[in-house]
């Protein structure tokens, strides 16, 4: 390293942006270089200077910042679902189901809308059936007539087997829309009988990554394990466990990982070391690691 | 803003819950954030209504759009690529307007943006002082010299404190560029500073 290369990188240098080697370079040039040993202490007390500019938001520009922004959220929300409703769509689910979305939530009733009853709905409604609805526009004219837009679903009962299309795109719609656990774990128990379909795996890795509830997500699981060596599974295995909450979840996401011995695995769960708070998956983590003849930390 | 691994847990585990509707994790997630946010765009905007501005604006888009957040890369990151956007922004349509100026309105009343931090201020001796100010003028000469991209790479790396990589990731670049970013920006700042120190 010459003295021109050691005066363009001195701050990268006090960055901690270069590299190991280029580092001790820099450091042993400057050791045996007094020009470039001054231009250092300039270079630092150039740094220092810029510290010293940073400025720092008033309190009371943060507390104007945080009330305003909770205005707005409040006001920009609008009245029906709300705005807690709206940041509920899911994660990546659109896409896969947005097709069969609408029918699959009229056939198994789950759908979220307010349940009216019947004859509870407009008089050109069909009496006596179960029926939701839902005022979806609204527009008085100015003769006084009020035209609504009500969006209506009817439950109706569908039977077949799981091998049969509709049926299937039904309950993978269900697997994600219903919003009640139970019904979500059915699904996946059934489901997961067909894991070699593409759909139905794709619908059991999305389950296993987003459902919120700890059980819908272990039967994911379950079915996904036959699968535990293919990169789609193994890579939503390696984000769960480096973020599922559930320790026990994390714990079988190892066991299945480990059944293909790869090198990139040894950094994953060198990671997870790094930041495991649970006593037990750590145990499993360093055991992993052993049996795979690798160290613990990543020094 | 940066986070240790049980606060990233946590932190994951918030966004989750902001992402299913939980409107006091979403509260959370803002409280842990904002102040960077808002320190970043204090310090590149140098204006308190514009950082205000950018605070609104980048908290309003993390609220539209965290359904599409899918931890692919942090959520620190996510977010500094909002804010860095708009900043980006903003200092390219001042660019364009050459309009500002060394003094802004704040709360507390007209301010040369030259100043330093008055707790920074050598007191008690007029001559460090006024070198200090010239020093200042210089830094805030300079920064306006540096092209917006520039600004914002040595903001995030000077002052945030990011890494090259994380940097590169939030700009939607490579921290190749990014490092050219800051190695130019550092340049010019040797050669309209290193005078003074």
């Amino acid at each position: 390293m010459n003295c021109e290369t050691v005066k363009r990188d001195l701050s990268l240098f006090l960055y901690g942006e270069l590299t190991l080697e280029e580092e001790q370079a820099l450091q042993d040039h400057v050791e045996a270089c007094p020009a470039c040993r001054q231009a250092l202490e300039a270079e630092k007390l150039l740094h220092q200077a810029l510290d010293e500019r940073e400025l720092e938001p008033p309190a009371t520009l943060l507390v104007r910042c945080r009330q305003d922004l909770s205005r707005r959220l409040q006001s920009g929300a609008p009245a029906r679902p709300g705005w807690l409703a709206w940041l509920r769509q899911p994660l990546g689910w659109q896409t896969i189901f947005k097709p069969v979305g609408a029918v699959a939530l009229v056939a198994l009733g789950f759908v979220a809308a307010r349940w009216t009853g019947p004859g509870a709905g407009p008089p050109a409604m069909p009496l006596g059936e179960p029926m939701t609805s839902q005022v979806r526009y609204l527009e008085p004219d100015p003769s006084g007539n009020l035209r609504i837009v009500v969006e209506e679903t009817r439950q109706r009962v569908l039977s077949g087997r799981l091998d049969e299309e509709p049926i299937r795109q039904l309950l993978l719609a269900a697997a994600r829309e219903a919003r009640d656990p139970g019904l979500r774990g059915e699904t996946v128990d059934i489901l997961r009988a067909q894991p070699e379909a593409a759909d139905v795996r794709r619908a059991l890795l999305a389950t296993f990554e987003h459902d919120p509830n700890d059980g819908v997500r272990l039967k994911a699981l379950e079915g996904l394990k036959s699968f535990a060596t293919e990169p789609d599974v193994r890579s939503t295995l390696v984000r769960s466990l480096l973020v599922d909450e559930n320790p026990g979840i994390r714990i079988q996401a190892i066991d299945l990982l480990i059944q293909k011995r790869e090198d990139a695995l040894v950094g994953v769960l060198q990671e997870l070391m790094q930041r495991e708070s649970n006593n037990y998956v750590r145990l499993r983590c360093q055991r992993a690691l052993q049996e795979m003849n690798a160290s613990v930390g990543t020094f | 803003m940066e986070l240790g691994s049980a606060a990233a847990l946590d932190e994951a585990a918030w966004i989750r819950a902001a992402q299913a509707g939980d409107q006091a994790a979403f509260e959370r997630l803002v409280r842990a954030h904002d102040r960077s946010v808002l320190r970043l765009a204090m310090n590149l905007l140098r204006s308190e209504e514009d950082a205000y501005d950018v605070y609104q604006e980048t908290f309003l888009r993390v609220f539209r759009s965290l359904h599409l957040f899918r931890f692919d890369c942090s959520f620190q990151t996510w977010l500094y690529r909002i804010v860095s956007n708009l900043c980006v922004d903003q200092l390219r349509k001042r660019k364009a307007r050459r309009e500002e100026s060394a003094v802004v309105d704040t709360a507390e009343g007209p301010r040369d943006r030259t100043d330093v931090h008055p707790d920074a201020r050598p007191q008690g001796d007029p001559e460090r002082a006024l070198l200090s100010r010239q020093l200042g003028q210089r830094i805030f000469q300079v920064l306006q010299d540096l092209t917006p991209r520039e600004r914002v790479v040595f903001e995030l790396r000077h002052y945030q404190g990011l890494r090259l990589k994380a940097i590169g990731d939030a700009l939607g670049t490579s921290e190749e560029a990014a490092k050219t970013c800051l190695f130019r920006a550092t340049q010019k700042m040797r050669a309209a500073l290193g005078d003074f120190v």
